[in-house]
């Protein structure tokens, strides 16, 4: 993939150095601009099949982390009996939101309340979103969830006193204002990434099985599992480019 | 002598009806307006969404209403824009429908809306990649139309109101904008300009407000039965249809209650339009569930089985839209044409149909889980949701009844050849 870029590179500085419209100069300028400039961080997730136990541990510690309301689950484990007795096995597919390259929801979303951020992460600005809900319909995954404002203040004293800062933002008490009435979805804890934290599902994963990182970087271990031959990603023909891979 | 009595007779039978009917409608809109409350107070905790079912009963009222409004206004077309005088009696009738079907259109998805006081985001941001971006500003610019057409149309006999001294003159004088001019050159000048927005209107209304509509579902590639380019123009035929139908259902009641003579030729002839209509609407929605099974797509076929199998299916499928929406009214039409009253009740339930049709457009797709694992749905209204389609639907026929009894819908005369031309009868 590296090498793919440095190709384009080249064969990009060639185009411009033969063109004879005489804006060599500022073709060059903008060549040099576009090398000097540091590559940002594009972060993706890696969810290891082979290392998920189906504990549901992600879900409960997002919820916890993300103080979701009832109904709202950013992160589920789809579990799918295959194959006919004797051989039968179980598949453990957890599913946050795949923040995808090319999200569907997106596209849709007629005040641009859901935008993509440069750092890979599909985000909703809760203050502008209207709440309908076109872009539910939209993902191909299932991942967004409409807050219809219940809360746990039955099983949970005090649940309504603190939002989480989600996308860093502080959101105080939970009252009838935004998010209630609005879609969420999960976010890769971007508040947690700000400080240099793994989201909590990956955090307190029991298998060990998600990774995050910098696609950007090939160094990195989420490059080197996206590049090593068994990764997959859900629904590739809805062309939606997900940065959440999977190992077989 | 007894003519008088029978005419006295007729006008009490209409003022005694006129008071139950009213009171019927303040019923529902009274119905409505509880319905709101709870809405506005908890918000769509009192819907049956649900994460797995976001859309439903408002939706589908919202495409039905979008729909009877492009209808409506595309057979008005056919009398401003092609000149089709035979149907020319119920021109400002159906741009009237139309207006009232977009408001109520306007009012469902307003409803619909998780934060209604935020509804003016649609206008003020804009994303250009956004079908329904686009639609808001389309439905702007044809009510704006709509509007404008209505007034053209009816701006003389506005002036002529105007002239009298009660309730009818004063609103005759406030529509009427100010203008005094009944020369026949601003009437020639009226018919140009209603031509040349009707001419504008046409692809706006197709293209933009009901195939837009349609589109909007069409392009969601994740719901596999939506998602073909069929479906807008499925929107547009099943909009003629429950538009025709719908004007006929008007005409035919307005006439019977004023009084007045039904133009049996002319809702003959409507009538064969609306069966026409309906027939190439199923035979697009064949195809459309032809693409479907042959796609052998899980998600497709699931909804099939849904549509044609599912809980609710015998209902809103087998009775509603097929029974009561297609074969009945067809049936009605190839048998019973010398009758007006057959008609009529072909054409209420055609109205009435459309409804089920919209409804399993909306829900089905929706009921199954995008990806094995995660829970199917289940939705059938609430209350609330009832309560508040009622009361919408309510004051949507007020509207209707103040204005065609405050404002000059019926002709005072027949509309002139358009271009011009000499007049040809009385
Ligand atoms: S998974 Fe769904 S919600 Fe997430 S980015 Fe993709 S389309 Fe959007
Ligand atoms: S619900 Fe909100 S984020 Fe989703 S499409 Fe509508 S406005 Fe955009």
């Amino acid at each position: 993939m590296v090498k793919e870029n440095i190709k384009e590179k080249i064969s990009r500085r060639d185009f411009f150095k033969s063109s004879s419209f005489g804006a060599k100069a500022w073709a060059a300028e903008l060549l040099a601009e576009d090398e000097a400039r540091p590559k940002e961080t594009k972060w993706a997730m890696v969810i290891d099949l082979q290392k998920c136990i189906g504990c549901d541990t992600c879900t409960v510690s997002c919820k916890a982390e993300n103080r979701t309301p009832p109904g709202v689950t950013y992160n589920v484990v789809l579990k799918e009996k295959v194959g006919t007795f004797p051989n039968v096995t179980k598949i453990n597919t957890p599913r946050p939101c795949m923040q995808c390259d090319q999200p569907a929801c997106k596209q849709v979303c007629p005040v641009k309340a859901t935008y993509k951020m440069k750092n890979g992460i599909v985000a909703i600005d809760y203050n502008r979103c209207i709440g309908c809900r076109y872009c539910m319909v939209a993902c191909p995954y299932g991942a967004r969830y409409f807050d219809f404002g219940e809360n746990y203040e039955q099983e949970m004293l005090g649940y309504n006193s603190y939002q989480t800062n989600e996308y860093g933002v502080e959101k105080g008490e939970r009252k009838k204002k935004a998010p209630v009435g609005i879609v969420r979805k999960c976010h890769f804890c971007f508040h947690r990434l700000q400080r240099g934290e793994e989201p909590a599902c990956v955090e307190t994963c029991l298998g060990d099985a998600r990774y995050i990182g910098d696609l950007n970087n090939p160094d990195s271990i989420v490059s080197k599992l996206v590049h090593s031959g068994r990764a997959v990603r859900l629904k590739e023909n809805m062309a939606t480019e997900p940065r959440v891979y999977y190992l077989k | 002598m007894p003519s008088k009595t029978i005419a006295q007779n007729i006008t009490t039978l209409v003022k005694s009806n006129r008071v139950i009917w009213y009171g019927f409608l303040l019923v529902l809109m009274l119905v409505g307006v509880y319905g709101l409350s709870m809405r506005v107070q908890t918000g769509l905790i009192s819907t049956n969404l649900t994460s797995n079912v976001p859309w439903g009963a408002w939706v589908a009222f919202y495409i039905y209403f979008v729909g009877l409004s492009a209808g409506a206004f595309l057979l008005s077309s056919l009398i401003f824009v092609f000149g089709m005088e035979k149907y020319e009696k119920i021109g400002r009738e159906a741009l009237l429908a139309a207006i009232l079907s977009m408001v109520l259109a306007m009012m469902f998805i307003s409803l619909d809306l998780g934060r209604m006081e935020k509804f003016w985001h649609s206008l003020v941001y804009f994303n250009p990649f956004s079908v329904l971006s686009y639609e808001v500003r389309f439905y702007g610019l044809y009510v704006l139309i709509l509007i404008t057409e209505l007034y053209l149309s009816m701006r003389q006999d506005l002036i002529k109101n105007a002239q009298r001294n009660d309730l009818k003159g004063k609103i005759a004088k406030i529509c009427s904008l100010g203008s005094t001019d009944l020369s026949k050159q601003s009437e020639e000048r009226d018919h140009k300009w209603l031509k040349i927005l009707g001419s504008i209107g046409i692809p706006i209304a197709i293209f933009g407000v009901h195939g837009g509509t349609g589109a909007l579902f069409a392009v969601v590639k994740a719901q596999h039965y939506w998602n073909s380019a069929i479906f807008p123009v499925i929107f547009v035929v099943s909009a003629l249809v429950s538009g025709t139908a719908l004007l006929i259902t008007f005409y035919i009641i307005r006439q019977k209650v004023m009084g007045g003579q039904v133009d049996k030729t002319m809702v003959q002839s409507l009538a064969g339009l609306m069966i026409g209509f309906l027939i190439v609407d199923i035979g697009l929605q064949f195809y459309e569930y032809l693409i479907s099974a042959y796609s052998l797509d899980h998600h497709a076929l699931d909804t099939l089985a849904i549509l044609f199998g599912g809980k609710f299916s015998l209902i809103s499928f087998w009775l509603g839209q097929t029974f009561i929406g297609a074969v009945v009214p067809i049936f009605l039409y190839f048998k019973f044409r010398e009758s007006v009253n057959a008609l009529l009740i072909g054409a209420i339930m055609v109205v009435f149909g459309i409804v089920a049709v919209r409804f399993n457009i909306v829900v089905p797709p929706l009921l199954i889980p995008q990806l094995g694992g995660l829970t199917g749905g289940y939705y059938f209204p609430s209350s609330v949701e009832w309560m508040t389609s009622v009361g919408v639907i309510g004051f949507g026929l007020l509207l209707y009844s103040l204005s065609v009894s405050i404002l000059p819908v019926d002709l005072s005369s027949p509309i002139e050849k358009i271009g011009g031309g000499v007049k040809d009868n009385g």
